[in-house]
């Protein structure tokens, strides 16, 4: 289906985002993080989000899900879909055991406490935490964390999926069994939005990709085109690097 | 967020902190009740051991005070921070920023019971009998309530704004805890029109002075002083939720990078 077919999902329209931090050390204070950014994403398109760290990729995640609102330009979300971040990280509240996050977490998307609690079996069977399941995450090791994030990411159900560098932590084996689950969700109808900065597995996931630089979208198309072009600067930026004296 | 799953999550996050915290102490769920024995026996060592106080059931007067004012200065003091000690969630998911202060003011409210149980234990057991006033208690809970809630929402965004808020509500708490009347008695003071202005001017030295009125002294408390209280700070509730839920994205910016 040719994309002028397809619903549009999510409409970013000249969006810029920009706030005020304590440090001194931007604009008068001000950081700008997004600058006039145009983009639309389709029913079923797998959106992949490439760029170095701090360009403000995480930020046009929390733009596209409503949790921010953009400083100037517009934001449009499809009446009646929901968009859900899923990020590693500080989601957790570290007290409560991975149980509890698992189910406080598939509340928060929406579900019915029943609905949610019938999710723990798989979470817990996916996420081979065993025991620890019950224990406070807090106890959890940054590998343990990673897959209880994972697999109650993989668990919700929602329009619209933005995903943060959910695929690229926690050890070789289940980050393989992470990417193959999330493939087979990918390939459905699901409409996702991949942020990464590795770009082998945005070309992978992908079928258009947008490479974010300095809060601007400096290419956007075909993965492979924009993957490998982004690949190349990336290995220049690297090689100057390395050549200049130090 | 439909209603009624929004007060299922603040119950479900409320009693998961609960649990959380009986967990990181060794004395677990004992703990409801020894903070405020403890409170008790600390101002039994005060004020009748040091101070040699001659007033009648004076412990039973400082300690009903006091145990209705700590539902209300722990409730606020740690609603406050909620937001912003949430905004691991902030950031990923967009609820409604009530949702935080709500949440802990229900976990206080359910430690709150166990502090209730403890002050009418006292009260029984030191004599006084449940009466047709203590009716009058419900409206009273209700308004305690409201003020709670409106003003957990005030500190929770005032954090939000800036984090120099939080010692400065911590010092409001204990510049409430000496004007409300917790150690002494409003009705007591020499001049009788300060009482009335103290009264007037402090909605929580009303309210402290209305739980001992009515267990203590089977006095109704002023009905329409009540009411009046309860109706402002509902109005201030309402607009609070208005201005939360039209500014939600405001606060979730200002909770993350703040």
């Amino acid at each position: 289906m040719s994309d002028h077919k397809k619903r549009v999902m999510i409409e970013l329209d000249n969006v810029s985002h920009s706030y005020h931090s304590k440090r001194k050390s931007f604009d008068h204070g001000k950081h700008h993080v997004l600058n006039r950014v145009s983009l639309q994403l389709y029913e079923g398109d797998t959106l992949g989000i490439i760029g170095r760290n701090g360009v403000g990729k995480t930020t046009l995640l929390q733009l596209m899900a409503g949790i921010l609102a953009p400083t100037l330009g517009e934001v449009r979300i499809h009446p009646g879909k929901s968009a859900s971040l899923l990020t590693l990280g500080l989601g957790f509240k570290p007290d409560l055991s991975g149980r509890d996050n698992a189910l406080l977490a598939a509340m928060l998307q929406g579900s019915t406490r029943k609905r949610a609690e019938s999710f723990l079996v798989d979470i817990a069977e996916f996420s081979e935490l065993g025991d620890s399941f019950n224990e406070p995450v807090k106890n959890y090791s940054s590998g343990m964390r990673a897959r209880l994030a994972f697999t109650t990411a993989l668990m919700t159900h929602v329009d619209v999926l933005l995903i943060d560098e959910i695929l690229s932590v926690g050890d070789a084996h289940f980050r393989g069994k992470a990417q193959a689950a999330m493939k087979n969700r990918i390939t459905g109808e699901q409409t996702v939005v991949f942020v990464s900065h590795m770009a082998d597995q945005v070309k992978e996931l992908c079928n258009r990709v947008i490479w974010l630089d300095e809060g601007k979208i400096a290419a956007q198309g075909d993965s492979v085109e924009v993957t490998d072009t982004y690949t190349q600067y990336i290995t220049k930026a690297r090689k100057a690097g390395a050549g200049q004296p130090a | 967020m439909p209603f009624s799953q929004y007060f299922r999550l603040i119950d479900v996050m409320a009693r998961m902190a609960l649990r959380a915290d009986a967990t990181r102490f060794f004395l677990g769920y004992i703990w409801w009740v020894l903070e405020p024995l403890l409170w008790v026996a600390v101002f039994y060592v005060v004020f009748v051991v040091l101070l040699g106080t001659q007033q009648p059931d004076f412990l039973l007067f400082l300690a009903t005070g006091k145990l209705a004012f700590v539902w209300f200065s722990k409730s606020v003091t740690q609603a406050s921070s909620s937001i912003v000690g949430g905004r691991g969630l902030v950031g990923k998911i967009n609820v409604p920023k009530t949702l935080f202060p709500m949440a802990v003011v229900q976990e206080c409210m359910y430690r709150q019971v166990a502090v209730f149980a403890l002050m009418f234990t006292f009260l029984l057991s030191s004599g006084y009998a449940v009466t047709a006033t203590w009716w009058y208690l419900l409206p009273l809970l209700v308004v305690n309530y409201v003020m709670i809630v409106a003003c957990a929402f005030v500190g929770a965004c005032l954090v939000c704004l800036a984090r120099d808020f939080t010692p400065l509500i911590a010092l409001g708490m204990m510049f409430l805890m000496f004007t409300s009347g917790i150690f002494w008695d409003v009705r007591g003071l020499s001049d009788p029109h300060k009482s009335e202005m103290v009264l007037a001017m402090n909605p929580l030295a009303f309210v402290v002075d209305a739980y001992r009125q009515i267990t203590m002294y089977n006095t109704p408390p002023d009905m329409l002083h009540l009411l009046t209280i309860g109706a402002g700070f509902g109005a201030l509730l309402c607009a609070m939720v208005l201005l939360m839920r039209h500014r939600s994205q405001y606060l979730a910016l200002r909770a993350l990078t703040a």
